[in-house]
């Protein structure tokens, strides 16, 4: 890989030259309670402490769109392919008003989930693959993907000791799998895992077993992104 | 791709798509009025109005905080929520709908912002073809004209300010609208526009577009059929008074 740039999966968007994109772009993937959080707050914790500047995204916190999104999802009232849509367009904000310049100025960019998780989501939701292969042709390839694979039973537990519930959305409730909450958070994340397993052939993502202690976990992570600093 | 009508749909979709000021709007506005004197079951769709989407649109050009994909994206969004939402279930029921621009626009549009054609044509390949497909052509002075002749205070987006073409909005939103002609006439063929000379009368035009119509949809298919008879069970409980009703006379009476 060359050093300071970055490729585009798709077209790109207009009038950016991913050569000019230097910095590095790390994502890290998997459910609810897969310790995304915690792994990404104790990576910017620890570079910065050796001096690297970071820009922190995740999903549905752009600007221009995030408040109509989470309205419309309270009211579950959008179709898959306006859901689709809407995503990829907070997503589409984020990349051009963050990421992007933050990779022009050398910075590291953290973000907490990416396209794969859309994409999967959507994939479940019986969108085609190669249509949303074309829509997300806008990201830049990351440096590195982790996908933090987290057991379905043990993700139960680690959501319900959180929160006491499971979430409605990362249940797939819409889907109509079941009426019971706990049964259909299980099928729900039993489909996501095979969407993301069917995503792996064409993104190449390093799977971490994250059914591990989160300091386990990191100590792999930071071990993984130390080798991509080396020339920086 | 195909159109409603290839693909079995019970209904059928019109569209009509031009320049801003070719007058197309007026024209589908008399058609519409015409098809519901007839008794057709009719819908009216415009570009960019889905409730859900508008305010995040408005905001964001406002805030002049769109760029050509997010632009793009969010008008994307705005159609598969129209679609979805009103355009199938209704071409479903046997609608004929009608569209004030359709995905020709965005095809235009945001090609001449920049976006990759084969990127934004990707993105709304969820959506059928037209069964019919008008397209207003009036030479580009007249067009510009009947939008700049009020000298209205052009829009940041609608004038493509963001295309950075001139600091004038006026000169701007002229070459703007020059390019997006230019893409439309690229596209005529492709996607079988019927181009509608709108330098005429509006009633000259309109009478071409009834004819048009009628030719293409057997629009007797159409008609609003009177309210199928109530299944018996039903009907007993209609001739009832409603409760509420008894409820509100004794009150009076009281």
């Amino acid at each position: 890989m060359n050093n300071n740039t970055h490729r585009f999966y798709g077209h790109g968007i207009p009038q950016v030259d991913s050569e000019a994109l230097g910095g590095r772009l790390i994502v890290v993937e998997g459910a609810d309670g897969s310790g995304r959080s915690t792994q990404i707050a104790e990576l910017v914790n620890w570079l910065e402490t050796s001096g690297h500047a970071t820009v922190q995204v995740g999903l549905k916190r752009s600007t221009l769109v995030s408040e109509e999104l989470q309205r419309a999802q309270a009211g579950n009232v959008l179709s898959r392919t306006t859901l689709a849509l809407f995503y990829a367009t907070d997503f589409a904000d984020q990349l051009e008003n963050l990421i992007l310049p933050a990779l022009k100025s050398g910075f590291i960019v953290l973000a907490d989930r990416y396209i794969y998780t859309l994409m999967a989501r959507d994939m479940v939701r019986g969108m085609d693959e190669g249509w949303l292969k074309n829509l997300y042709g806008i990201a830049p390839e990351p440096d590195a993907v982790f996908y933090l694979s987290v057991e379905p039973q043990e993700l139960v537990q680690r959501n319900l000791s959180k929160t006491a519930t499971l979430d409605y959305w990362e249940s797939g409730m819409d889907l109509g799998f079941s009426r019971d909450l706990f049964d259909s958070f299980l099928k729900y994340q039993a489909a996501m895992g095979e969407a993301f397993r069917q995503l792996q052939k064409t993104y190449h993502f390093d799977i971490i077993d994250a059914n591990r202690s989160a300091s386990s976990v990191n100590k792999d992570l930071r071990k993984k992104i130390g080798a991509l600093l080396v020339e920086l | 791709m195909k159109t409603f009508a290839d693909l079995q749909f019970p209904g059928r979709l019109v569209a009509v798509e031009g320049l801003d000021g070719s007058g197309k709007s007026t024209q589908i506005y008399l058609l519409k009025r015409w098809l519901e004197a007839e008794g057709i079951k009719v819908y009216f769709s415009e570009w960019n109005s889905s409730e859900l989407v508008k305010s995040a649109t408005s905001k964001g050009k406002k805030r002049e905080l769109l760029t050509p994909t997010t632009f793009s994206l969010i008008h994307a969004t705005d159609f598969a929520d129209r679609y979805e939402r009103h355009l199938m279930p209704l071409l479903r029921a046997g609608y004929v709908v009608l569209c004030d621009r359709y995905i020709f626009t965005a095809f235009a549009r945001d090609v001449t912002r920049g976006c990759p054609p084969d990127w934004v044509r990707g993105n709304y390949s969820f959506a059928c073809a037209p069964d019919l497909t008008m397209f207003f052509k009036a030479d580009l002075d007249v067009s510009l004209n009947r939008i700049l002749d009020g000298r209205p205070k052009l829009k940041f987006f609608e004038a493509g300010m963001d295309l950075r073409l001139s600091n004038d909005p006026y000169e701007s939103f002229k070459i703007f609208q020059g390019r997006i002609l230019d893409q439309y006439l690229a596209m005529t063929k492709e996607f079988n526009f019927v181009i509608i000379d709108a330098n005429q009368p509006v009633e000259k035009q309109q009478v071409i577009v009834r004819k048009l119509v009628s030719d293409r949809i057997d629009l007797k298919k159409f008609k609003r059929r009177s309210l199928l008879p109530l299944p018996p069970s039903l009907r007993s409980r209609r001739q009832e008074p409603d409760k509420e009703e008894l409820e509100k006379e004794e009150d009076k009476e009281a």
